[in-house]
């Protein structure tokens, strides 16, 4: 049965179609890696998913509730989260407040929120940073804390933009131990990775987009040997 | 903790002052104080808590002001209608606004707040069959609670005092609330408030909405106080500025420091108008100057106010 289904999505911008025709359904506790080319319209795909974008064409469903021209807030209140690939952190805030907002949203005491949000920061391994202003924080630690500030809404499908983008690679694989922790946890879980080893790591099943359409939709192995995955990720002169 | 006890001095202090002081002058200057902390305070809703930096807040002053002074003269009704008509006008006023803060951001939105607050001014003016036009309106003077015709000035400082608690408390609320929290995360970052579904839209309307009715009653005690209300005065440019200046002064989005800016606001200027006003003088608009100097000078080296300063001590 599946939990987000994206059916026919096309979004254009002038010329340029980023996402065209894009389909597919993910499972209630699936973790699918979405992979491609820069401009390959992966974050374009998470921008209409979560209601930033109002898709030209197509349905976005969840759980049978349409999503698609619905506002943002509103898209996160359904059950689906999102961290941005260009960080976001309210910096005049302390950590701990950056999570509480997103807690507030499920609860309407401050106190509950509050503890919540330790509970999330624990989980993410910044408690101790809690009461930190967030423009303190170095790159990867700002990872854990949209991760905790979006988990902290208690989503059904949380979308996660290039959690190991921008980040040094002493912190990568605490960062791919944390996804992972999350989907064992029973979350379903969409991230967009430019790291191969990342995403082959975590995922079981890959999507590939290339200029705006959905090539290749599969386990890993299969999907990094398809033809036209290694055509738009090398060019064509290595394709075997 | 420390600011809510600096309040209660603050209020306190306030409130017994009339009792031991009996100076026209003084108590006069009190009342202004008070208002125009109310006005500062009700400004940093919207400017302050939720980051909409508005200068036109003028234009629901204006409403209030008038509100109040047309019940007394057209109508021969309680001016006390006129506090709640002006404040419902306002409100309906700050939503119109608050919608536009949905489609224009920063410096947009400033601009399309002064021209509201614009053409109110130059209708209020023109108007002359109802508004009397730019000669304005003398507020007639029937003595009474229920007339707020009321020559105490110690009455009028807790009249006064009764509503800058309100703004206090309502301010108070925004800094710890749920609702808190959500507009400082619309403040800080729009989409990432959207994002983790704070309804950023609806909060920001209902802030400015509620910001233009505590401007609006300000306006209505105003014109009962003062007696008389000029178009030209109350929808001015100058007017908006005060407010903002108090409340940055003070320390924006602090629930005290906008009454601690009007204050330093209003005696700095009293003092500057009797110290270089009067006939004849070519320094009468001196202070203006010295709001701008003083304004730079707080950006500059004290960008989070007295308050903001004061916790960092």
């Amino acid at each position: 049965m599946s939990l987000l289904s994206v059916h026919g999505v096309t979004k254009t911008f002038g010329g340029i179609s980023a996402n065209r025709g894009i389909t597919f359904d993910v499972a209630s506790g699936e973790l699918v890696g979405i992979i491609g080319p820069n401009g390959a319209g992966k974050s374009t795909l998470f921008e209409c998913i979560s209601g930033f974008y109002a898709p030209d064409a197509g349905e976005i469903a969840l759980d049978g509730a349409r999503l698609n021209r619905l506002s943002p807030d509103r898209v996160c209140r359904l059950g689906v989260a999102r961290t941005f690939q260009k960080l976001r952190p309210f910096s005049g805030m302390t950590v701990v407040e950056n999570v509480m907002v997103g807690a507030l949203t499920r609860t309407k005491n401050v106190k509950h929120a509050r503890e919540q949000a330790h509970e999330w920061l624990r989980r993410v391994g910044l408690v101790e940073k809690a009461n930190a202003h967030a423009r303190t924080l170095s790159t990867g630690q700002r990872k854990r804390l949209e991760m905790a500030r979006a988990l902290a809404t208690q989503p059904r499908v949380v979308l996660l933009d290039e959690v190991t983008g921008g980040v040094d690679q002493r912190s990568i694989p605490g960062l791919v131990e944390l996804v992972r922790e999350l989907h064992a946890g029973g979350l379903t879980v969409l991230l967009i990775e430019h790291n191969m080893r990342v995403v082959t790591a975590v995922a079981k099943r890959i999507l590939a987009l290339h200029m705006g359409e959905l090539i290749a939709d599969g386990p890993p192995e299969l999907v990094a040997r398809d033809r036209r995955v290694v055509e738009a990720y090398l060019g064509q002169a290595y394709v075997a | 903790m420390k600011t809510f006890a600096a309040a209660i001095v603050f209020f306190a202090a306030a409130g017994l002052a009339p009792l031991f002081v009996r100076d026209a002058f003084f108590l006069d200057t009190l009342v202004l104080m008070l208002v125009w902390g109310c006005a500062a305070g009700a400004w940093n809703i919207a400017g302050g808590y939720a980051g909409q930096i508005s200068l036109g807040h003028a234009t629901f002053f204006g409403l209030g002001a008038y509100a109040a002074a047309l019940c007394g003269v057209r109508w021969n009704i309680s001016p006390w209608y006129g506090v709640a008509i002006g404040a419902a006008l306002a409100m309906a006023a700050g939503t119109v606004i608050g919608f536009l803060s949905n489609r224009l951001r920063g410096p947009y939105f400033v601009i399309a707040t002064i021209a509201v607050s614009q053409i109110l001014l130059i209708g209020a003016s023109r108007w002359r069959g109802f508004t009397a036009g730019s000669e304005g309106i003398p507020v007639p003077f029937r003595p009474g609670f229920w007339t707020l015709g009321i020559a105490d000035k110690r009455l009028w400082v807790w009249i006064v005092l009764g509503l800058a608690l309100l703004v206090y408390l309502v301010q108070a609320y925004l800094e710890r609330s749920r609702r808190g929290f959500q507009l400082a995360a619309v403040r800080e970052d729009e989409d990432a408030a959207l994002s983790l579904g704070v309804p950023a839209r609806r909060l920001k309307v209902v802030a400015i909405a509620v910001s233009a009715a505590f401007t609006a009653i300000c306006g209505a005690f105003w014109a009962q106080y003062v007696g008389f209300v000029d178009p030209v005065y109350v929808f001015s440019l100058d007017l908006s500025v005060r407010f903002s200046l108090a409340a940055i002064i003070g320390g924006l989005g602090t629930a005290l420091g906008p009454f601690l800016g009007a204050v330093l606001v209003t005696m700095v200027e009293t003092w500057l108008r009797a110290e270089l006003g009067g006939l004849g003088s070519n320094l009468i608009g001196m202070y203006l100057i010295l709001y701008g100097v003083a304004l730079i000078l707080m950006v500059r080296f004290a960008p989070q106010g007295i308050v903001g300063w004061a916790r960092q001590r």
